[in-house]
């Protein structure tokens, strides 16, 4: 192992490279094209998001929590709406709940097509992320319609949404699910069958399940190697618990299965979604009466939030000390761990060619970690 | 081995999108309809406008100013001030109309604006009295 890393090659993936998830990068070390040391390098961000919002007062700070993972805002806004409710005691009414559930499973469809976009690029695959980046596209246009916004949706609120759905909006969305259920077919015949994508994929970045629960990876990590658990099932929350849903498992713990496992989710969140369309309620308070920001105070409480996102539970806790501001908030997303306990892990003897494909299907966002 | 036959052949299906229509808009030629709702760049109803503050207060980017118009609009404005917008530093929250007392500052669903000249960034809003109308 010493003589193996004494002729190495060093090389960086990233920050500036198409395969990389963001602004990080991985420090790799060489015998050939197979990787003997991988380190994960973050701090390309320079933001820090929870001394951010300990800076502002409740209502000013939500507009920060949505750039914590740029591609999925949303179980974002959900988490921090979430945690400050149940601070200060803020009851949603049923109609909310409904549009907020609607909302997190329209992203975790945008957020697959652009997962799936990235995961087929990275094999140099260049015709699926055409596709999927248009597809989710239109899924954005939903979102720009009802919110204001195409990526940063600032929409959920402590006390509800900030908008009522927009006339015609339901049938819109219900034209989309059948548009997608159909195109999830061609990607099926052309991505996940497709025998480039298999003999890339099958056996590579294998995951145990034991790793799983020794070190708490979480979503399709964790779901890939059998593991059937689901923040929405496990603690439902928002009207999850009366909705009818799967949670698809695959065995192998490898690229692949975390892909299908990927694949199958898309399509039960277009089951959950022609449940809550059918069983929206056409009356109801979107958001509560709250108080002006500068009087809009957290008790001296802590509370611990989670949701489900498209890449795995994400957890919020915040602590209220009396005043106008958030005396603590913490973040805990899936990409910390996926990026470093595992990510450098899985590279080691693999190939450089796979560390794009690899990376891409543990849903890192490096935002996440530099919170 | 067996070979993959499913795996090799289903990619081909490809082929048949090249007869369909293109999803794409030949921009500028056609532009992309925007929904009346979008967060785009301000308006403010001068003559309602009672240049309270309260924009000015809530925004957590520090992008508004109450600054002094050319004229005056509304005998009600007691501070005689009126917001004007650093597009250097909003984030198009929203926030800013969400806590405006008379409901005169909107946002509007124009969101293009390209200049040579930086300073033109410190946006006053036009004096609109509803989204799509200017008024002289």
């Amino acid at each position: 192992m010493k003589n193996d890393l004494e002729n190495t090659i060093k090389i960086f993936h990233g920050p500036q490279h198409p395969g990389i998830t963001g602004n990080m990068s991985v420090e790799l070390d060489l015998l050939g094209e197979t990787i003997k040391r991988a380190q994960t390098h973050v701090g390309y961000l320079h933001r820090g998001f929870e001394k951010l919002v300990e800076r502002r007062t409740v209502v000013q700070a939500f507009t920060i929590v949505c750039r914590i993972c740029v591609p999925e805002p949303d179980p974002n806004e959900e988490n921090f709406a979430r945690a400050v409710e149940n601070l200060t005691g803020l009851e949603i009414s049923e109609k909310a709940k409904y549009i907020r559930t609607m909302v997190l499973e329209m992203q975790r469809l945008a957020t697959m097509f652009l997962w799936m976009g990235g995961q087929a690029g990275s094999i140099g695959l260049g015709l699926i992320p055409q596709w999927s980046v248009c597809d989710r596209d239109y899924m954005l246009d939903l979102f720009e319609e009802l919110t204001g916004g195409r990526v940063y949706h600032m929409y959920a609120f402590p006390g509800g949404v900030r908008r009522d759905l927009p006339e015609g909006f339901l049938s819109r969305l219900s034209d989309l699910l059948d548009y997608y259920e159909k195109r999830i077919i061609v990607y099926n015949n052309t991505f996940f069958d497709n025998i480039i994508f298999k003999k890339r994929a099958i056996g590579v970045g294998i995951v145990n399940a034991d790793d799983v629960i020794k070190n708490a990876y979480v979503g399709q990590v964790m779901r890939g190697c059998g593991i059937k658990k689901d923040v929405r099932k496990d603690m439902p929350y928002l009207m999850y618990d009366k909705l009818d849903f799967d949670i698809p498992v695959q065995s192998d713990g490898d690229v692949y299965a975390r892909a299908l496992v990927r694949r199958d989710e898309m399509l039960q969140s277009i089951k959950i979604l022609r449940q809550i369309i059918k069983q929206m309620p056409s009356e109801g308070d979107i958001l509560q009466k709250i108080p002006k920001h500068r009087k809009f105070k957290l008790p001296a409480d802590d509370t611990y939030v989670q949701t489900e996102s498209a890449r795995g539970a994400m957890s919020y806790y915040m602590a209220g000390d009396g005043s106008e501001k958030i005396r603590r908030m913490q973040v805990r997303g899936p990409s910390l761990v996926h990026a470093y306990t595992l990510l450098e892990k899985l590279l080691v003897d693999s190939q450089l060619s796979d560390v794009a494909m690899t990376m891409n299907s543990l849903g890192i966002c490096p935002p996440e970690i530099e919170r | 081995m067996a070979i993959d036959v499913k795996g090799v052949l289903s990619p081909l299906s490809a082929i048949g999108t090249l007869f369909e229509h293109p999803k794409t808009i030949t921009y500028p030629a056609v532009k992309k309809d925007i929904p009346l709702g979008y967060r785009g760049f301000h308006i403010n109803n001068l003559e309602t406008c009672i240049g309270c503050a309260s924009c000015e207060e809530v925004c957590m980017n520090d992008a508004i100013d109450m600054v002094h118009p050319d004229i005056e609009y509304n005998i009600k404005n007691t501070s005689g001030c009126v917001p004007r917008i650093d597009y250097g530093r909003c984030c198009w929250c929203s926030l800013c109309t969400d806590v405006c007392p008379p409901d005169s500052l909107k946002l509007d669903n124009i969101c293009t604006h390209a200049d040579s000249n930086p300073d033109n960034f410190l946006y006053m809003p036009k004096n609109h009295k509803s989204i799509g109308e200017e008024v002289s």
